[in-house]
């Protein structure tokens, strides 16, 4: 008999390459991890052998994660560049997924029918849909499926004990280590140790007839009789598990991942975050759980009867955080390291040949004439249009989830980066982007520059970054406080790690940028803002690396594609035969256990009516909760969460249909105030958190206090608002307060100021700057400095000038001593210093000392973390004297000081005022810096107040200071021999610049406050202008 | 015309070379024939010895650059060693030594650069100074030939500057490869073109800044509408030109401090940097009458006269209208001076206190002359309060105010 090539898989195959082919260029290049893999396969695609890459966290080893998918891209790269390689290395996996399902079901049902329906749903699979879609993980795509396709040669080797198999087996699984290693590790045991059980339950079948007759003594007794071979295969893939990557095993060792852990949706409790409930668990189940009864009726029959034991167990690891069940199995340190969605993808990948068969059965068997029996041949019909209609319109979802719920930003043009980064010498500094996404790697890949952030967050090297459950810094205002916090110690000393420029694309970032000391440069064609910060020294020529012995490198970069090449050889020729059919030849052992589909149970069948018709009252629940929560008007409590909701998210029309119809303004109008409100609270914050309290409730009114907390860049703003709230046709409307109604006396202004231009080179050229061209560092004095104890806590504070006659950007940096002359700590001035000073103008600063925060104690991390507090360093010896120095560069940005202190009211514990900007730019953030002296007029302290409004022109704003409490602070140091400017003394430059300087000049123009400790304060002010015109 | 020049000086050279090197009686030994041992770089140098007997030793030689082997050549029964160019291209002392078994025989000469001048290498810093006697620019030239050789010492160096109509020059003399002068800085401001001059060969322009010296002592003035504290118009406040000591005007963005002490005692502050050496400041007019002084500073180096400004008041009385329950409050309407209506934006308070300690402040900016406030129930609980209301320094009080 010549047999026929099976039509349903070639089906599958050419709608499978068809459909992902198609979609894939507009999915893949913006999921989560396929421009990681990307950026991997670059690596390879320059450094084939070199494991060493110093791109990311100042260096990292790629042997961190398996090679095999980065190098077959790279080595694709080479035909067609990488992103030709990233698609057609995921085309290859749909292909081997494919293919792979097909496998698996046949091994399963030794029924190729059913079988082939196995492989076409496996083309619309939601969790493979998602997998390749959302979450671009190739490299376990590839994984999953090789393990599919190594799946019956093990069954042929166990049952068989014929060389050959254990021979194609185990190189297929050389071939899944090597692309990913989680895969094959839990392979084992929730796909291959079931599969074991499968053969023994065949192996005693044979020996007694009928399945039914199998007892538990037979299947010991055919257990043992196949002990051999299990354990030979065992043994053999183990030594293939660690061998074929083993310097990965060796890089682990050597770097453990001793890093908090950072939170992932898939271990959260679904029924709480209910997005991650349906990301990481109803979209890859999907229509699956409409036949669970059926999936587990048939996996716990005798012969699958491990499957069953398997699949459960994945079903609940892969509920997250929903059950304690997970953390229990897995351990703390697994649940928090793993993630947990790869067990549900698993999960769903197991039960596709189950859900072929039912599909089979559905349409063409026992099942069909089951139902067109009981209820008719139209019900029939019916249920599998909706069948069908479902399970196609959770795929077409899963796929477009990028587009409902964007994932990263919108793409960015990467062109007019690289090109910056290589013009003018720009990647002799380290860089860094904000608010890129995962689209960082695609850049980093692009160009030859080093950053310090980096996109894996395994091989994060860096203390600043290891201590915090941050995966990026390039997204840390998505984490919260933690995430600012990490970033505000590389923007406050950048030239730890030669960072110069700070590719922002996200202005949320704007404000601390500017108060950490950093100035614009220039706007790239792509709306990509260029910061950059003066006073950093180039990255050296030679950098540290960890090495690795050269025999793991040659492994590293040969044995990767030695398995691929090896398992083409062994198993190319059975791939052919079994496909495509193309010779005749023996009919493998699992297709003597062909299923028969007579007789569907009927008590099935109802069960899973009735499980079916739950879930739908289940999801019908689940839709009116929605839409009760999500109902604006349906309370006072709904309408105030949706106002704020509204705000932060800067929905202005929907705030605006949220406000009392009665008293509101036009939307032209409301959308003008709205334009007009400028500052860190209106621009730069992001709603953390809402507690309304209805305090009072009618029919027709309500009144509600509103505290919320909102997270800045700069620091997290507490805020307690009280509003009416009126109900009108039934619906609840909010109250809203009046606008300043304070008009300017002018219409039209004019204001001269100097302005700078700094040429840089003179001449066009790429040569290095000719030094007539390299400006002198404007000279500053230190005016004084002091080491002083606050608390626990130490700090440098004092005063500097810029006594030349160009404005600077000013870098102070400090370090501490003890007796002995032993450097202990180093830190730059961050908030309190205005940072740029124009000629003659002077300026308070402090600068404290950070350690690298929590780096202790890293299980207390306070849940209410303020990004500007800091954890100062734990100083083991005591600090005795400083040293500070002071650098000048020449700056022409930022140089606004048109603003006065316009009205001062000083009580004994507050000071409040108001500040006035009598100039042409509007200020988005003011900033105070408050001086505190003591009786001599000695400097002692200095303390901030960022200002939650911004002022506009010829507009004044009232503030509200609280004086510090009574603290006590010892002077411990005030000799100012080890003060540097420049590099130069500070005393003999000064002396230079300013022979006969009066000292303590504007000394009696200090503010005196009634305070037990202090006796004077002195006010300057910063000012962020977010949008110079 | 340059080349044979050389041409014939190095034939002149080969012809008189003697013999330096002491002559030995072993017939094997050699001697050298040379005389010169003062050569000019770029010639072509060949040191000649007697033909010995036997082996043709190698000769040795070395500069500051690196060492080489030379093998002779024989010519007219002479044994020639040729210098190879990237050696006698060099300036600077040369040791020689034949490698030989028989004779120990070494010596020295020197090359000197070449008389004329390739190109200039010229660096100033730093490229601006203070005006005054005090602060000096350094100009150092670096003459070479054109072979990269710096000229010999004491070749002749003319720095020349410039500065408003007089040029100076002056002469120095090269040593240890390089020439300097420094430039003292000058009482006015501006700029000062500097060049040099060796042997015949101009150097290009260079620019060193003379900026003003620090600000002396100045005067301040004000400029205003009107005196009445409306707090709606603006006073401006400037100062004199501000000027050094040398009556330079002071470099433009120079930063100056105006304090503002009130009646209160509260010290005020508005900035302003300087164009032309003129510094300018606004300021909103207070809502209350006040008597300002001010006075202006240029942080450790210089400070103005002490000037008094007095506001009038704008507002000389108000009325206020409870009503709803005595929980809306109206103020108004203010009027200024002339009875017209106070422009928006009146800064108005209002204290609710209850048994003297303050429950709220309540902050109200005028529109159309009118302010009004609505105590809210969350806030001011049903009661009886004292209510008092602040506008433009002026104060109402109502005891015993019953709200519902």
């Amino acid at each position: 008999m010549k047999k026929k090539s099976n039509k349903y898989l070639i089906t599958a195959l050419l709608i499978g390459l068809a459909f992902h082919g198609a979609s894939i260029f507009f999915t893949l290049e913006t999921t989560y991890d396929a421009l990681i893999h990307l950026f991997f396969a670059d690596h390879y695609s320059h450094n084939w052998f070199e494991p060493w890459n110093y791109k990311w966290y100042t260096g990292f080893s790629v042997m961190s994660y398996p090679p095999l998918v980065h190098q077959v891209i790279a080595g694709l790269s080479l035909i067609g560049g990488l992103k030709f390689g990233l698609f057609a290395t995921a085309l290859l996996g749909v292909i081997l997924f494919i293919t792979g399902v097909y496998r698996f079901s046949l091994l399963l049902s030794g029924n190729k029918v059913t079988a082939g329906y196995a492989s076409i749903l496996a083309v619309f699979s939601s969790s493979f849909v998602e997998t390749l879609h959302v979450f671009g993980q190739l490299p376990s795509i590839i994984g999953i499926s090789v393990l599919m396709h190594a799946l019956p040669e093990v069954y042929l080797w166990l049952k068989t004990g014929k060389y050959r198999y254990l021979f194609t087996g185990l190189s297929l699984i050389s071939v899944t280590v090597t692309s990913h290693h989680v895969t094959p590790i839990f392979g084992m045991v929730f796909f291959i140790f079931p599969l074991i059980g499968m053969v023994i339950m065949d192996v005693s079948k044979e020996t007694v007839g009928t399945i039914k007759a199998v007892t538990f003594k037979l299947f010991v007794v055919s257990f043992f009789k196949l002990f051999k071979r299990i354990v030979s295969f065992g043994a053999l893939s183990l030594i293939i598990i660690i061998g074929c990557i083993l310097p990965y095993w060796i890089n682990s060792k050597n770097n453990p991942i001793t890093q908090v852990p950072i939170p992932h949706g898939s271990r959260d409790n679904f029924l709480e975050i209910t997005s991650s409930g349906l990301v990481f668990f109803l979209i890859p189940w999907g229509c699956l759980l409409i036949i669970l009864p059926y999936i587990l009726y048939r996996y716990y029959s005798k012969r699958y009867l491990f499957f069953g034991l398997s699949i459960s167990l994945l079903f609940v690891l892969g509920t997250g955080g929903t059950t304690p069940i997970p953390k229990i199995i897995l351990g703390e340190t697994a649940f928090n390291i793993l993630t947990l969605d790869r067990f549900t993808l698993w999960a769903s990948i197991m039960s596709l040949p189950i859900f072929g068969e039912f599909a089979y059965r559905f349409v063409e068997a026992d099942l069909k004439q089951l139902i067109q029996h009981k209820f008719g041949a139209i019900y029939h019909g019916i249920i599998g249009a909706i069948i069908v209609g479902l399970f196609l319109f959770i795929t077409v979802f899963t796929m477009s989830l990028g587009y409902f719920r964007p994932s990263q930003p919108q793409k960015i043009k990467m062109r007019p980066i690289v090109n910056f980064l290589n013009q003018d010498q720009h990647d002799q500094w380290r860089y860094l982007t904000l608010g890129f996404g995962d689209q960082m790697a695609w850049l980093s890949a692009q160009t030859n520059a080093l950053t310090v952030d980096g996109n894996y967050h395994s091989a994060r090297r860096l203390p600043e970054l290891t201590t915090r459950p941050v995966e990026r810094l390039e997204n840390s205002k998505f984490k919260g406080v933690e995430g600012i916090g990490s970033l505000q110690q590389f923007l406050t000393v950048p030239e730890k790690y030669n960072l110069k420029y700070i590719f922002s694309n996200d202005k949320f970032y704007d404000p601390i940028l500017y108060f950490c000391g950093w100035q614009r440069l220039q706007q790239l064609e792509n709306g990509i803002n260029v910061w950059e910060r003066l006073n950093i020294p180039p990255i050296s020529t030679v950098l540290p690396k960890d090495n690795v012995a050269k025999w793991q490198k040659i492994l590293w970069g040969t044995l990767p594609f030695l398995t691929i090449i090896i398992a083409f050889i062994l198993n190319i020729q059975l791939m052919w035969l079994r496909t495509l059919k193309t010779k005749l030849r023996t009919v493998p052992e699992y297709l003597k256990f062909r299923n028969n589909y007579a007789s569907f149970s009927s008590v099935v069948l109802k069960t899973t009516h009735i499980w079916a018709l739950l879930l739908a009252i289940l999801f019908v629940y689940g839709l009116y909760k929605v839409y009760l929560k999500n109902n604006d008007h349906i309370s006072p409590k709904n309408t105030v969460l949706a106002y704020y909701n509204a705000l932060d998210f800067k929905a202005f029309k929907k705030a605006h249909s949220l406000i009392n119809p009665k008293k509101k303004s036009s939307i032209a109008q409301y959308m003008l105030e709205i334009s007009v409100s400028d500052g860190l609270l209106s621009s730069y914050a992001k709603l953390n958190a809402i507690k309304t309290t209805i305090n009072f409730k009618n029919d027709s009114l309500a009144t509600a206090k509103v505290v919320t907390n909102w997270i800045t860049p700069l620091e997290s703003i507490d805020k307690t608002d009280y509003k009416t709230l009126v109900k009108q046709n039934n619906k609840w409307y909010i109250n809203i307060d009046d606008l300043n109604s304070y008009l300017p006396p002018d219409q039209l202004y004019s204001s001269n100021v100097t302005t700078y231009f700094n040429q840089g080179r003179r001449r066009i050229t790429t040569e290095q700057t000719h030094h007539e061209d390299v400006l002198k560092q404007p000279v500053l004095e230190i005016l004084s400095a002091k080491l002083v104890k606050f608390k626990t806590h130490y700090a440098i504070v004092g005063e500097v000038q810029n006594i030349d006659n160009v404005p600077a950007d000013v870098v102070l940096k400090g370090t501490l001593y003890n007796n002995n002359n032993k450097a202990l700590a180093t830190y730059n001035a961050k908030y309190h210093l205005k940072h740029k000073l124009m000629p003659k103008e002077t300026s308070s600063f402090k600068i404290n000392f950070e350690g690298i925060a929590w780096s202790k104690t890293k299980d207390s991390i306070p849940k209410t973390f303020n990004p500007d507090e800091f954890t100062p360093v734990e100083f083991e010896e005591q600090p005795t004297k400083f040293n500070l120095q002071a650098a000048g560069n020449v700056s022409n940005s930022d140089l606004y000081k048109s603003f006065a202190i316009n009205e001062l009211n000083v009580s004994s514990n507050t000071i409040s005022g108001s500040l006035f900007n009598s100039g042409t730019e509007e200020i988005t953030i003011p900033q105070l810096l408050v001086s505190y002296y003591n009786l001599d007029k000695t400097l002692l302290w200095v303390d901030h107040l960022f200002l939650k409004d911004g002022i506009r022109q010829q507009r004044k704003k009232s503030f509200d200071y609280t004086i510090l409490e009574n603290e006590k602070i010892t002077v411990i140091n005030d000799d100012m021999s080890n003060c540097y400017v420049n590099g130069l003394p500070n005393k003999d430059i000064a002396l230079k610049v300013i022979p006969n300087r009066i000292i303590n000049h504007t000394q009696h123009q200090l503010q005196k406050i009634n305070h037990p400790e202090y006796e004077f304060i002195k006010i300057e002010i910063n000012a962020y202008i977010g949008n110079p015109k | 015309m340059k080349a044979k020049f050389i041409h014939i000086t190095l034939i002149c050279h080969l012809l008189s070379i003697t013999a330096i090197a002491q002559i030995g009686l072993n017939p094997n030994a050699i001697t050298i024939l040379n005389t010169k041992n003062d050569f000019t770089a770029g010639d072509t140098i060949a040191l000649r010895f007697t033909l010995p007997k036997g082996t043709k030793p190698n000769l040795y030689c070395t500069n500051s650059y690196g060492s080489t082997l030379i093998s002779p050549s024989i010519k007219n029964q002479t044994l020639v060693y040729t210098l190879p160019k990237h050696i006698s291209n060099k300036s600077g002392s040369i040791y020689w030594k034949l490698i030989s078994h028989e004779t120990s025989l070494s010596g020295q000469f020197n090359i000197r650069s070449k008389p004329n001048v390739a190109s200039i290498e010229t660096y100033i810093g730093p490229p601006s100074v203070q005006a005054g006697q005090n602060d000096y620019t350094m100009a150092v030239v670096i003459p070479t030939d054109t072979l990269d050789n710096p000229l010999n010492t004491n070749t002749k160096v003319t720095v020349k500057h410039q500065f408003l109509d007089t040029v100076v020059n002056a002469t120095v003399i090269n040593n240890n490869i390089i020439a300097y002068s420094n430039i003292t800085s000058k009482q006015k401001s501006g700029r000062i073109l500097i060049s040099s001059e060796v042997l015949g060969k101009n150097s290009k322009e260079f620019t060193v800044d003379v900026l003003p010296s620090l600000p002396t002592n100045f005067t301040i003035g004000y400029n205003q509408n009107h005196s009445y504290a409306d707090g709606n118009q603006i006073t401006t406040f400037f100062t004199s030109t501000l000027k050094d000591r040398y009556g330079n005007t002071v470099i433009d963005g120079t930063y100056v401090t105006f304090f503002v002490r009130n009646k209160a005692g509260a010290v005020l502050k508005t900035f302003g940097t300087t164009i032309n050496g003129v510094a300018k400041s606004e300021m909103l007019h207070p809502s209350n009458p006040e008597s300002w002084t001010v006075k202006a500073f240029v942080n450790g180096m210089a400070e103005s006269n002490t000037i008094t400004l007095n506001y009038k008041e704008a507002i000389k009385t108000f009325n206020v209208h409870f009503s709803k329950n005595n929980r809306t409050i109206t103020v108004g309407p203010l009027k200024s001076f002339m009875k017209q209506l106070i422009p928006d934006g009146l800064q108005v308070v209002a204290f609710v206190y209850k048994h003297n300690t303050l429950v709220h402040k309540y902050n109200g900016a005028s529109k159309q002359g009118l302010v009004t406030f609505n105590l809210k129930k969350d806030l001011i609980k049903n009661d009886t309060y004292n209510i008092k209301i602040q506008v433009a320094g002026l104060e109402k009080t109502f005891n015993a105010k019953i709200l519902w």
